[in-house]
């Protein structure tokens, strides 16, 4: 017998379970709005180098030129000047959860990071606003020689991998929002693997926004050296409040010759968060760079992880999976840049609309002069829940090189009659059968995740249903 | 010289309201912009190198060859449409550029302005022809401007087939050509349509085509694409009638230094209805082709039944294909199935002709017509096919 869900109140969950917020207690809050002098203070108040200061105020320079997008998602009305940039909550970094100060511990305590972090993770990062409040790493591995800190301290702890990298693989001048994140970047992760070593459990970070009108800027940075595998997970939660927060990080990662690197998203902002969001990997001689991005929350995501295979042999893979509720519209997808000979590539996402939600897929495939004897699959499925929900499919594709192959094929579609009807007949109703139904839409993405992370997001999908049905 | 409002004056006799509507499509021409590669429908179209107003010198001012029946069945008009314009204008007047607008962009501003050549055709309610219309456009030298454009109007059970054959010579000087169609199918009706281009090498060939589907109307639109440097194709079908059926199918050849570019439309507007599109193309040499085609369901168009597919053959080192199927579901009881696919010639069915001791040069010719077939098996025209298949032969060797 399958187990029947519980019905539950899918607004009071969230927050209950995330939708809560602290009393803001900041020692420094940066004043409203983006200009030179904004820039300026968060670069002193980090202590920067003055090469950082310079980048930041010329990506500054290079966002105001930037037109905005004017495709995808509605943009308009996101008022950069009417949010925080930058906010401090704690003036020192914890290695223990007794050590953080009581406001930010009940946050993550609430969200069962300590649990979590006992039970099966190798180290933990926690960002609370523009600072990483929180990091720990098993101790095996930092004698390894794994690096696994906030992106902040990694430029003052090591400056010349930080400054080798940094910045090489999303450029400022990539689009507006990675220019804003360059200006204004604060907080992430900066994990380096060296040669040879595995990182058999995943690392994580939790992403938390708690005050309102705040822009989180994290910067992620991971260098996977030589033969070596590292699986990094990031979460992503914030209170519902009545205004709009901002969400523009930039990820950049390098997986070397034959290694692996898996980059786990669960995006579960609250929908009054804008979430723009710039990832980029480059994989060289049969590496392997894997994105799994769910994207659940946020009013507006626009996201699409890519992978720029640069070496033969390097192979690159998106799961994506978004799920739009009432107005909420995830503009997702990835996209796979062949450059090198015998590349191969596959993305496949599964989206979900209801509610009057709106899911895009977005993609691009490009094989370039060169990129001989490449292959890439996509494929998009597409679940529409109800008349009033809407899907869009835009697949962009580009073959300049010899002998490839190239294949994409979406299909959009309502819950089958068929299925509906054989579970019914079998006693179970009709909310509860389409939850199965959804939940076994996008096995493809949940079994790919670590257990406890299935099992949560099963959860949530069975939240989201519950809301629609009845 | 440059085509100006002079050159209206070319076009003698016509009918005060076509003469006012070219001088508004003129102004609309002078008044927009280039598309620029900031465009998404240009981005991969580079038309730098054209100035259409240097074709100043406007073909077929009196019309074309229209390959006549010897009868045709009681009150169907089949006419040059510019003397349909004169004679018929309370059936041409309403519908002329109604689905084309002449400010979509430049070239359907310069189209609308100078079109020449061109048929209207007239079928009324529950009239039959059996064989097939055939409309022919043959250019007479380089350096001109030769602007077809057909109108087509179906009446309710109307059933008929029309050929548009867009024709020149491959050692002609540079040219601009369109070929655009407006075709009403009416409740009940069923129409063939097929549009082979054809033009000489150094041609720049911009056509719209577009048509509307009353109630259990029944379009099956076929383009074979051969021809001109640079042709750029739009093929949009509105199916705004409950049952309306559209196959929308197409085969191309690109080779040498050829472009093609296609832009396509299911627009369903209302339920129950239903398309298909299928564009296959085969690529040689340095030709690069662009397909980008959207599958658009409106809020109430529930039921409806949607698929769209481009299959690209490479056939060369350095041809360039990109293929962008997109999709807009706004209704959630549909059935929408879209694919992609870009490749070579597939090794395996190479050798296995190959080691039924048959020829390379044989194998592959075999491979890309078996390719095409399924498209070309479904043209309503024996002379349609034939004249296909004699410039794949040529093409392959």
């Amino acid at each position: 017998m399958a187990t029947v869900p519980k019905q539950i109140d899918v607004g009071s969950d969230y927050k209950e379970k995330y939708g809560f917020f602290v009393p803001e207690d900041y020692i420094f809050k940066a004043k409203r709005g983006l200009n030179p002098e904004i820039v300026k203070e968060i670069s002193w108040m980090k202590k920067e180098p003055e090469w950082m200061l310079k980048f930041r105020l010329r990506s500054l320079e290079i966002f105001r030129k930037k037109p905005m997008p004017n495709w995808g998602a509605d943009l308009s009305v996101i008022d950069f000047e009417n949010i925080f940039y930058y906010l401090k909550a704690s003036d020192k970094q914890s290695t223990t959860w007794e050590d953080l100060p009581p406001d930010i511990k009940k946050t993550y305590d609430r969200l069962g990071v300590p649990e979590a972090e006992r039970k099966f993770l190798a180290g933990v990062s926690a960002q609370y606003e523009s600072e990483v409040v929180y990091h720990s790493l098993h101790e095996d591995l930092s004698k390894k020689g794994v690096i696994f800190t906030d992106t902040d301290s990694a430029l003052r702890d090591h400056p010349e991998l930080f400054k080798e990298y940094f910045g090489t693989v999303i450029p400022p001048a990539d689009n507006k929002f990675s220019a804003l994140n360059s200006a204004v970047w604060s907080g992430g992760s900066f994990i380096y693997v060296p040669k040879g070593v595995r990182v058999d459990i995943p690392l994580q970070a939790y992403f938390r926004i708690n005050a309102e009108n705040m822009g989180q800027f994290e910067r992620t940075l991971i260098i996977c050296d030589e033969g070596s595998f590292v699986h990094y997970i990031e979460g992503c939660t914030a209170p519902i409040y009545t205004t709009d927060s901002l969400h523009s990080a930039v990820v950049e990662i390098i997986v070397k010759k034959n290694a692996r690197c898996r980059y786990t998203t669960i995006q579960n902002w609250s929908t009054n968060v804008f979430n723009l969001v710039t990832k980029r990997a480059l994989a060289y001689g049969d590496a392997t760079m894997e994105w799994v991005d769910g994207n659940l929350g946020s009013q507006i995501t626009m996201k699409y992880p890519s992978v720029y295979l640069m070496e033969p042999g390097a192979k690159g893979d998106v799961l994506s999976v978004a799920f739009a509720g009432k107005g909420q519209h995830q503009d997702a997808g990835g996209k796979m840049i062949h450059v090198a000979p015998n590349t191969t590539s596959t993305i496949t996402s599964k989206s979900i609309s209801k509610g009057g939600g709106r899911t895009s897929y977005r993609g691009h495939i490009k094989m370039y002069p060169g990129a001989n004897n490449s292959k890439s699959f996509v494929k998009c499925d597409a679940l529409l829940l109800d008349d009033e929900s809407r899907s869009d499919t835009y697949p962009y594709n580009d073959v300049d090189a010899e002998n490839v192959t190239l294949g994409h094929e979406a299909t959009v579609s309502k819950v089958s009659d068929e299925q509906l009807f054989y579970l019914m007949s079998r006693g179970i109703t009709r909310s509860e059968a389409e939850t199965m139904i959804v939940n076994g839409f996008i096995e493809p993405f949940t079994k790919e995740l670590p257990l406890e992370y299935a099992v949560e997001l099963n959860r949530l999908i069975q939240l989201e249903m519950e809301g629609s049905v009845g | 010289m440059t085509l100006t409002l002079d050159s209206l004056d070319a076009l003698q006799g016509e009918p005060d309201w076509l003469g006012e509507r070219r001088r508004g499509a003129l102004a609309t021409y002078e008044r927009l912009p280039m598309p620029s590669k900031t465009d998404e429908e240009w981005r991969r179209t580079d038309i730098s190198g054209l100035n259409p107003a240097q074709f100043s010198e406007l073909e077929h001012k009196n019309g074309f060859k229209l390959d006549a029946l010897s009868s045709l069945p009681r009150g169907v008009i089949l006419e040059p449409l510019r003397v349909a314009a004169e004679k018929h204008p309370q059936l041409v007047e309403p519908l002329l550029f109604s689905l084309i607008k002449a400010d979509r962009d430049r070239f359907s501003a310069l189209h609308a302005a100078f079109f020449t050549g061109g048929t209207f055709l007239y079928v009324p309610d529950g009239v039959e022809i059996v064989e097939p219309i055939i409309g022919q456009h043959t250019s007479h030298g380089g350096g001109t401007a030769l602007l077809p454009h057909t109108l087509i109007v179906a009446g309710r059970g109307a059933r008929f087939h029309y050929l548009d054959e867009y024709i020149g010579r491959d050692d002609e000087p540079a040219a601009y050509r369109s070929g655009s169609a407006e075709i009403f199918v009416g409740e009940g009706a069923e129409v063939g349509y097929v549009a082979v281009q054809k033009w000489g090498r150094n041609a720049w060939h911009f056509a719209d085509q577009r048509a509307r589907l009353e109630k259990d109307a029944r379009l099956r639109l076929f383009n074979v694409t051969l021809g001109a440097r640079f042709s750029k194709t739009r093929v949009e079908a509105s199916l705004v009638g409950q049952g309306s059926d559209a196959e929308l199918k197409a085969i191309y050849f690109a080779s040498g230094e050829q472009f093609f570019d296609f832009h396509t439309l299911q627009d369903h507007q209302v339920g129950n209805t239903r398309s298909d599109l299928l564009f296959k193309g085969a690529l040689q040499d340095t030709a690069r082709t662009v397909y980008a085609g959207l599958i658009r369901i409106e809020k109430g168009a529930a039921r409806s039944d949607a698929y769209q597919a481009n299959r690209n053959l490479v056939l060369s080192d350095h041809a360039k294909a990109t293929s962008i199927p997109m999709l807009e579901i706004d209704n959630n009881d549909v059935r929408c199935t879209h694919g992609a696919t870009v490749g070579p010639v597939d090794p395996q069915s190479m050798f296995y002709l190959q080691s039924r001791g048959i020829p390379a040069a044989t194998a592959k010719r075999m491979i890309v017509q078996g390719f095409f077939g399924d498209v070309l098996d479904r043209i309503p025209f024996e002379h349609a096919r034939s004249l296909i298949e004699a410039d794949l032969e040529a093409r392959l060797g």
